[in-house]
């Protein structure tokens, strides 16, 4: 094939509020998507859909998906704080095209991984055959909430639901959270690792992809948070095999996903 | 697994180790001069893992770069004198590509030791990084004011991680040495919460600039570029914290013309380091 192929496996769009972003929208993301050989993108949800926004933020995310050909999927946001109401507009989302899974994120919902806040969405998710997404990382002392996202936490729901694909994103962050994500990884066929986010260690691609089954790891770029650009380089550059790249930037986010990808 | 595309995967590989190529190619011609690379133990850092010089300088070669401005850990973690002194002994036999970043203290109480200011800098060194944060001392002229006249006349430019600086004094500052040059750099988190004071200093700072090792946000360099000038930002790898590909690749795809990315990459610190030979 000679257009793009790459998909970027974790992305967002829309107005940040926190920091100056002069570029954040769907219409930017599909631009350099075009730059940079990427087909696909996965977006996970706007700042203000994370943050407690619902229907109305859905709804503009499959918007994006119409508008942009198809090559923008969605991702519906679960927060457990407002669980049935979450899941009523997830439901409706299923019945139309563009929703590749489910992200939630413990940190910012502010619920710990293992709750039983997330039992509905994890029978949810085995009921209709979707992925979920979820911010993972390790322990920090600048952001304590982060030990709600730990890796291990999510275990009692991999083996509770092995139907269910799960993303663990920033495959475990930079410290203590990393070697338990990798852990899960290799015990559990059902758990996946993406690279998003600004977990720029020294030759993480190589020691990841020496770690973990060769399906296991997925380019992310956390666009708008982060440029594609910063993750996409050291993955073509790394020093493993490029039938391993070729995986981590395309045929592991189709397997994770259920992608059908065409052309 | 979709057939058609495992059907599609030497192509797909092959191309794959095109770009890979290309962006080799094209980051060797770039001439890359790193602003950030380090030696001794990582501080904050439990991952990352201490690099000898010669490994750090295979691992630089590797990625196409030519030369690194080099810091220790150790003035950090121990003390200024120490980080120095172990500086000037790993570098000691290191050739001409790695520069030495010393760590500075205010001038004033004196304190004994390998210090700038306060006796001869070896012929290696390059530049002076404060941790005012760290070491409890404000970034305010009348602590630091005799510190940057010496960097000032010595034409020793001034680093520090924005993580260890406020934002109004690092101002005050800029403004009162408006020929002192001032590289803020993006470590040790990303800068991205932060970048609205960034870019609005570095408008009204000529003399302020910004490493680039984690300016990582959505086209951020492009920006930059375009409302304050490439000659104001500095590639950095963080090395061996960070994989130099991740700064380096965003140089190399940025939308910049191709004389913005060779000063972006190594000619901005070649200019700040007027001395430098490599």
């Amino acid at each position: 094939m000679s257009g793009p192929f790459i998909v970027d496996a974790h992305a967002h769009t829309g107005a940040m509020s926190m920091f100056f972003c002069p570029e954040s929208g769907a219409a930017e993301l599909l631009a350099r998507m075009d730059r940079l050989d990427i087909q696909c993108s996965l977006n996970a949800g706007s700042w203000t859909y994370l943050m407690g926004g619902g229907g109305e933020e859905l709804e503009g995310l499959r918007r994006e998906h119409e508008a942009s050909g198809g090559r923008l999927l969605y991702l519906g946001v679960y927060d457990p704080r407002r669980g049935r109401e979450a899941l009523r507009e997830l439901d409706q989302a299923c019945r139309r095209p563009g929703l590749a899974g489910i992200k939630i994120h413990p940190t910012f919902h502010r619920t710990p991984a293992e709750s039983p806040g997330y039992e509905a969405l994890w029978r949810f998710a085995e009921e209709h055959d979707l992925t979920v997404l979820s911010h993972s990382w390790s322990s920090s002392e600048h952001n304590p909430a982060q030990a709600l996202s730990l890796p291990g936490r999510f275990e009692v729901w991999v083996r509770r639901h092995p139907g269910v694909r799960l993303v663990l994103a920033h495959a475990g962050g930079r410290g203590d959270g990393r070697a338990e994500a990798v852990r899960l990884a290799r015990e559990h066929r059902n758990v996946y690792l993406d690279l998003a986010g600004d977990i720029f260690c020294y030759r993480l691609v190589e020691s990841l992809s020496g770690e973990l089954p060769p399906n296991k790891l997925l380019f992310g770029s956390d666009f708008p948070w982060l440029d594609p650009r910063a993750n996409l380089s050291r993955i073509l550059l790394a020093e493993i095999p490029a039938e391993a790249k070729r995986r981590i930037l395309r045929d592991n986010a189709q397997e994770a996903y259920q992608l059908n990808l065409s052309g | 697994m979709d057939r058609r595309v495992d059907g599609e995967a030497p192509g797909l590989e092959a191309r794959i180790e095109a770009l890979a190529l290309e962006r080799r190619q094209q980051a060797e011609s770039l001439r890359p001069f790193d602003a950030n690379a380090w030696l001794g133990e990582p501080a904050g850092f439990p991952l990352a893992r201490e690099m000898q010089p010669p490994e750090l300088l295979r691992a630089l070669r590797g990625c196409g770069i030519q030369a690194a401005l080099v810091s220790h850990w150790a003035g950090l973690r121990v003390a200024p004198q120490a980080g120095n002194s172990a500086l000037a002994q790993a570098l000691g036999g290191a050739g001409e590509a790695l520069r030495a970043c010393w760590t500075g203290l205010p001038l004033f109480p004196r304190e004994g030791g390998p210090l700038p200011g306060a006796g001869s800098l070896p012929l290696a060194a390059g530049a002076v990084r404060l941790f005012p944060r760290s070491h409890n001392f404000p970034l305010a002229y009348w602590v630091i004011g005799e510190l940057c006249s010496w960097l000032t006349e010595h034409r020793l430019p001034l680093f520090l991680w924005h993580v260890e600086i406020d934002w109004p004094s690092l101002h005050a500052l800029a403004v009162a040495f408006p020929r002192l040059a001032i590289v803020v750099e993006t470590q040790t988190q990303k800068i991205l919460y932060q970048n609205r004071a960034l870019f609005a200093l570095m408008k009204d700072c000529p003399n302020v600039h910004a490493e680039t090792s984690n300016l990582a946000g959505a086209d951020f360099l492009r920006w930059a570029a375009r409302e304050l000038g490439a000659r104001r930002l500095l590639f950095g790898s963080f090395l061996p914290v960070n994989d130099p590909w991740v700064a380096l690749g965003m140089i190399l795809e940025a939308d910049l013309s191709w004389e913005e990315k060779r000063l972006v990459a190594g000619d901005n610190l070649r200019r700040l380091l007027p001395e430098a030979r490599a």
